[in-house]
């Protein structure tokens, strides 16, 4: 069985990219191969130019940093700066530099009240935060998420979403690994849809969102404010020209 | 890692042997781990393991059981090693460590043919203690799940630049670290919730539960468990009394 099939997909730098897709259609793998954790039997995989195969995992994590699904697969430390400096360590940062990173990334993460804090005690929502802050700490170029919204209240969520628009504003490349079309549409990324294995829609999110068909086939539900649209669309006389004006209308409504 | 301990993992399959009562799977595991203690020659022992390699290709796992010879090669070839240093009898040494390769394999061709059902059924059979059997059973069915788990950790960890594969003995027992905290704080975790959802679920309510599945021996069994004990029997006069030692 082929977990990835004829996948071609270039991410340049500064885009904010989310792949959707059901479960088993290869989003994770895809992800896997662009840092090395899986090497493609057939095909290249390149970062920066270098092809993935002749790179180690924890090489091609200085340029790409990935934040797991699930936080307790990687927190280990006695305390919380201690988990971040773990990998700021392995890539060979200076006492000095880590102690600098280590402020910082609480300080945007808005734990620094649990700098001495066991990260086992932390709330999910706090755990996850920690999680990408031990990725942001050594400024990957590109950042991955995956999931990043599983087990998350609405208020963690809004935090998340808050924290991926600061991250784009610096430059990151930013890569989305989620279901949750609610949480994705504001962010408004280039939107790739996944099934079987392969890439089955790729464009922006106003359009392939739009594309109720085509989701559907990936069994990916549309956004409710496209639903809406779409919905109005399809009476005669809309009132909207673009699901961006639907947006900006119901804004005000609810204002 | 999970292609190596796939060799001990079960998954269903369809063959002659999985469809025998796991009763007689266990008696002819037995039989074998016997046989390979009673062997005194490499060519016994080769034997022994011609047969099991036999039986694994009947059972259709003839590919995951030399998986778990690969993997036990590592450790015959250390109990080579200290023999050698010991004993400095090359055949002796050959023969602990052929040995010690045909024990787990015996062991192994059980396990990957018995799902955790049966194997709970089998240690009812013998009447032992119900937490004891449930205790075994759940620790046999997470095994798959504990793989997969430590995988995760270790991807995770590799992306925040832990180099898992380089460096000597000491220094990747030390890189191991990362990995087992996570995996046992998780592990402590999931066996809490599961105990609660356990005693939710009436667990202990009643001190002789019925059970789902009752096994009953068919003729095709009792004659495979006949003729295993036959065969178990001659092997073992051979041995003893026909090849010289």
């Amino acid at each position: 069985m082929k977990a990835l099939d004829g996948v071609t997909l270039t991410i340049g730098d500064s885009e904010t990219v989310a792949i959707v897709g059901e479960n088993g259609a290869g989003k994770t793998t895809l992800v896997r191969h662009m840092t090395g954790l899986l090497k493609p039997t057939e095909g290249r995989v390149l970062v920066d130019g270098e092809d993935v195969r002749e790179k180690s995992t924890a090489e091609l994590s200085r340029k790409i940093g990935v934040a797991f699904q699930n936080p307790d697969h990687q927190l280990f430390s006695e305390s919380v700066e201690e988990e971040i400096a773990f990998g700021l360590r392995n890539f060979g940062f200076e006492d000095g530099v880590v102690r600098q990173r280590i402020g910082w990334a609480l300080n945007f993460f808005g734990l620094e009240e649990y700098r001495r804090s066991s990260p086992l005690t932390l709330s999910g929502g706090e755990k996850k935060r920690l999680t990408l802050a031990c990725i942001l700490s050594w400024d990957p170029s590109v950042v991955v998420l995956d999931e990043p919204t599983v087990g998350q209240d609405a208020i963690q969520k809004e935090k998340l979403a808050e924290i991926i628009r600061m991250l784009r504003s610096t430059g990151k490349t930013i890569v989305l690994v989620s279901h949750d079309i609610e949480f994705l549409w504001p962010i408004q990324p280039r939107v790739v849809v996944m099934s079987s294995g392969r890439v089955i829609d790729d464009g922006p999110a106003a359009r392939v969102m739009l594309s109720e068909e085509r989701l559907a086939s990936a069994r990916v539900s549309q956004p409710q404010l496209v639903s809406f649209y779409s919905a109005l669309k399809e009476r005669p006389g809309s009132p909207f020209a673009d699901v961006h004006e639907a947006r900006r209308w119901l804004s005000g409504r609810l204002r | 890692m999970y292609w190596l301990a796939s060799g001990f993992i079960f998954r269903r399959t369809d063959s002659p042997f999985h469809r025998l009562d796991p009763r007689v799977r266990l008696l002819v595991s037995v039989e074998l781990f016997a046989v390979s203690l009673m062997s005194r020659t490499i060519p016994e022992l080769a034997g022994v393991i011609a047969f099991m390699l036999a039986v694994s290709a009947v059972a259709r796992v003839l590919k995951r059981v030399t998986r778990t010879m690969l993997l036990t090669a590592t450790f015959a070839a250390f109990i080579f090693a200290v023999n050698i240093v010991f004993t400095r009898q090359v055949s002796t040494s050959a023969l602990y460590a052929a040995r010690f390769v045909a024990i787990v394999v015996s062991t192994s061709i059980f396990f990957i043919t018995t799902s955790p059902d049966e194997l709970e059924q089998v240690m009812k059979y013998f009447h032992l203690p119900r937490d004891i059997v449930f205790a075994f059973v759940t620790a046999v069915r997470f095994i798959p799940v504990l793989m997969l788990d430590a995988m995760s950790i270790m991807d995770a960890q590799k992306s925040r630049g832990l180099e898992l594969e380089k460096g000597g003995i000491v220094s990747r027992v030390r890189k191991m670290i990362p990995v087992l905290i996570p995996l046992v704080v998780n592990s402590v975790v999931r066996s809490g919730e599961l105990a609660e959802a356990m005693e939710s679920r009436a667990y202990g309510a009643v001190p002789r539960p019925t059970s789902l599945y009752e096994y009953r021996t068919s003729a095709r069994d009792r004659a495979v468990a006949l003729a295993s004990v036959v065969l178990f029997a001659a092997a073992a006069y051979s041995f003893y009394f026909v090849i010289p030692a």
